[in-house]
């Protein structure tokens, strides 16, 4: 096992010291690569993808506003190996923030909506991957022309 | 007819701190002849009965009910009675429970727990008692429902131990101070949720969590506090919205 690594030295002291000396509190010694941490880690390093899709997507408007020869140039570059693969990266990502989300969303439910109960869980996941595949594929209709 | 019980060597690397005499944790090995049926507790008895009488921890009931001995093991929060030895291989770690100050041994200080604990008011708070003679308050059993799950938590604080929230921000409520929170907010004779959303909607509390799901992942009680949570959040909001609109809050 790894060495331990301390928490917050004041995670979980109480607002007056007690009388006797303690030792300093220690962070889970799984966190942040071992276990389930690993899959909570990955979620929210997917920000930093999401960060940098929004840097390429603000670049390609700005090429937008440059005229055609810097859009057809823009659209060249992304032709690139690397832009595809991070666009795969992106895709790997969404799908699986997606998953993850939809796998906590319906525990995270009230009790009651208005004078409802919600649905059970299965409906929930039915609903938002129906709505996710469906999403997706009128996304995948309008860019292949099939639709406007 | 004798009953021939077969025990098998473990060797367990535990955690020892002595406030007199130690700056800093140090581990200490024992070598236990386990029984195949034994719980980690139990070999723990066994170090503190027959070999070493100085080794501190917490226990009580035996029975996954007071929730006195979680631990970490191997790396995990363990409830120890209910932690099965036969799970391990041939080496078992056992330490205190990860982001709380030590006090001795696997001995942990839970002042801190108790603080935030008593800060949600985890009671039934009403405007006006009712008297005696008009009789209990009563509850449908959908009603009942509706909280169940969460009051079956028995303050173990494992799920404190997993939180990647609880080792950053010492301000954080914790996981099982909220569920219990929104446990008595949830309870159809509570009329306390406003004081309760108040502290929800403080600083460190409800909007802290960021949904890692371990306090649930290893509560012994399938108690699910990461729902709690997350319903708590749900819930002052609406409140606070509430609050916003109508003329005397949400009161």
């Amino acid at each position: 096992m790894r060495p331990d690594v301390p928490a917050h030295p004041h995670a979980m002291q109480p607002s007056k010291p007690g009388s006797t000396r303690t030792a300093p509190p220690m962070r889970p010694a799984k966190f942040p690569a071992g276990g389930n941490y690993l899959r909570y880690m990955l979620f929210d390093a997917t920000g930093i993808v999401y960060m940098l899709a929004g840097l390429v997507a603000l670049g390609i408007v700005w090429q937008l506003g440059n005229g055609e020869a810097a859009w057809a140039a823009q659209m060249q570059r992304l032709s690139n190996p690397i832009y595809v693969l991070f666009h795969l990266v992106c895709l790997a990502s969404v799908i699986f923030v997606g998953v993850r989300f939809f796998s906590l969303f319906p525990k995270a439910q009230p009790p009651r909506i208005g004078p409802a109960k919600p649905p059970p869980a299965v409906v929930f996941f039915v609903g938002l991957y129906g709505a996710w595949i469906g999403i997706t594929a009128l996304l995948v209709a309008v860019l292949a022309g099939g639709i406007f | 007819m004798s009953i021939s019980i077969e025990k098998h060597k473990k060797t367990f690397v535990v955690t020892r701190f002595d406030p007199d005499k130690d700056e800093v944790p140090k581990t200490q090995t024992y070598e236990v002849p386990c029984q195949d049926d034994w719980k980690v507790l139990d070999a723990l008895n066994f170090i503190k009965d027959e070999i070493d009488p100085t080794l501190s921890y917490r226990w009580s009931c035996r029975m996954e009910v007071c929730g006195s001995c979680g631990m970490s093991v191997n790396g995990e929060p363990k409830l120890t009675c209910k932690d099965p030895i036969k799970s391990y291989g041939d080496t078992i770690e056992v330490a205190p429970l990860a982001n709380f100050p030590v006090v001795r041994d696997l001995v942990i200080e839970f002042d801190g727990f108790m603080e935030k604990f008593q800060s949600v008011k985890p009671w039934i708070i009403r405007a006006k008692e009712k008297a005696a003679e008009e009789g209990t308050y009563r509850q449908t059993p959908a009603e009942l429902d509706e909280f169940k799950q969460f009051s079956m938590c028995i303050n173990c604080m494992l799920c404190y131990a997993a939180c990647p929230v609880v080792a950053n921000e010492p301000e954080f409520l914790g996981p099982a101070a909220i569920t219990l929170g929104h446990r008595y907010n949830s309870d159809s004779r509570d009329e306390g949720a406003a004081e309760r959303n108040q502290v929800f909607r403080g600083e460190g509390t409800v909007f802290s969590c960021s949904y890692a799901n371990e306090c649930s992942e290893v509560c012994p009680k399938d108690v699910d506090p990461a729902a709690a949570v997350n319903q708590a959040k749900f819930n002052a909001v609406i409140d606070w919205a509430t609050s916003l609109v109508l003329p005397r809050g949400s009161k």
